[in-house]
């Protein structure tokens, strides 16, 4: 079995939660899961097609920064996720439908 | 380890994973869209481990169990309160939200199944020492760029929760 499998099958899981779910905690739950997908993706076919210098330390390095990057993303959306709820009183994405501050 | 250990291992935490992504999918509890968030970020951690890299389980372990699920837990505690019990997340699940998902699965699996190799054995792990000498030598501008991009993360997650005084 191909490595692509998994990590494939797994973005679009969280592809179809982000299209389907009308709840936006679900929504970023849903995006959290197509990152993972996408850092497992790129560390599985770094390690099985191997690098220049034959070692994982910069797979590491670089897998490290997709955390990093993936962990911000996080934070600023569920700060505007509670921002909103707070002002709009809903969380529901078919009622937020105006993106005007 | 052996190959057959490492594939079986493969294979039994991707099932854990999946059923973890699809427990946040269709879930209607909010709590247990996160305890299966939990199980899915978990058996990636463990998918990392089998990759041998370890300090990226770890990373993934203390970052995401340990700091962005907590924060998700937050969230849901402050968006999500209610007298009556917790509400129901809604979903709509129609043919065109499957076929985008479907079709994007088929995409990427077709273009990358020639350059993908196998299941099999992987190489060794390099260890901290040599990530550290990665991290502090070629990748330090990436480094120095990850620490403000958390910055900016944090001031802009200040200005948009304190940044109306209405």
């Amino acid at each position: 079995m191909s490595v692509v499998v998994i990590p494939a099958g797994l973005f679009a899981i969280g592809l179809y939660g982000v299209l389907s779910r009308r709840d936006l905690v679900a929504v970023l739950a849903s995006v959290e899961i197509m990152l993972g997908s996408a850092t497992l993706l790129l560390v599985s076919l770094a390690t099985r097609l191997g690098t220049v210098d034959g070692s994982t330390a910069g797979i590491e390095a670089i897998g490290l920064f997709v955390l990093v990057v993936a962990a911000a993303e996080a934070a600023v959306g569920l700060a505007i996720l509670v921002t909103v709820a707070y002002r709009v009183h809903t969380t529901r994405v078919d009622e937020l439908v105006e993106v005007k501050g | 380890m052996s190959e057959l250990v490492r594939n079986a291992g493969y294979i039994a935490l991707s099932v854990i994973a999946a059923a973890g992504a699809l427990t946040v999918v269709f879930s209607r509890d909010v709590m247990r869209m996160a305890a299966g968030l939990a199980v899915f970020l978990l058996s990636v951690a463990g998918l990392f481990g089998l990759h041998a890299l370890s300090f990226l389980a770890v990373a993934q372990i203390f970052l995401y169990v340990g700091g962005v699920l907590i924060v998700v837990l937050f969230a849901i505690m402050l968006v999500h309160r209610s007298d009556e019990g917790r509400p129901a997340l809604e979903s709509r699940h129609d043919i065109g939200s499957l076929s985008v998902a479907l079709g994007v699965f088929v995409l990427v699996s077709f273009s990358l199944w020639d350059v993908a190799p196998r299941l099999g054995d992987v190489a060794p792990g390099a260890g901290t020492d040599a990530l550290g000498d990665v991290i502090l030598g070629p990748l330090l501008p990436h480094f120095e760029a990850a620490g403000v991009l958390l910055l900016i993360a944090l001031i802009a997650v200040l200005v948009v929760m304190g940044g109306d005084s209405e």
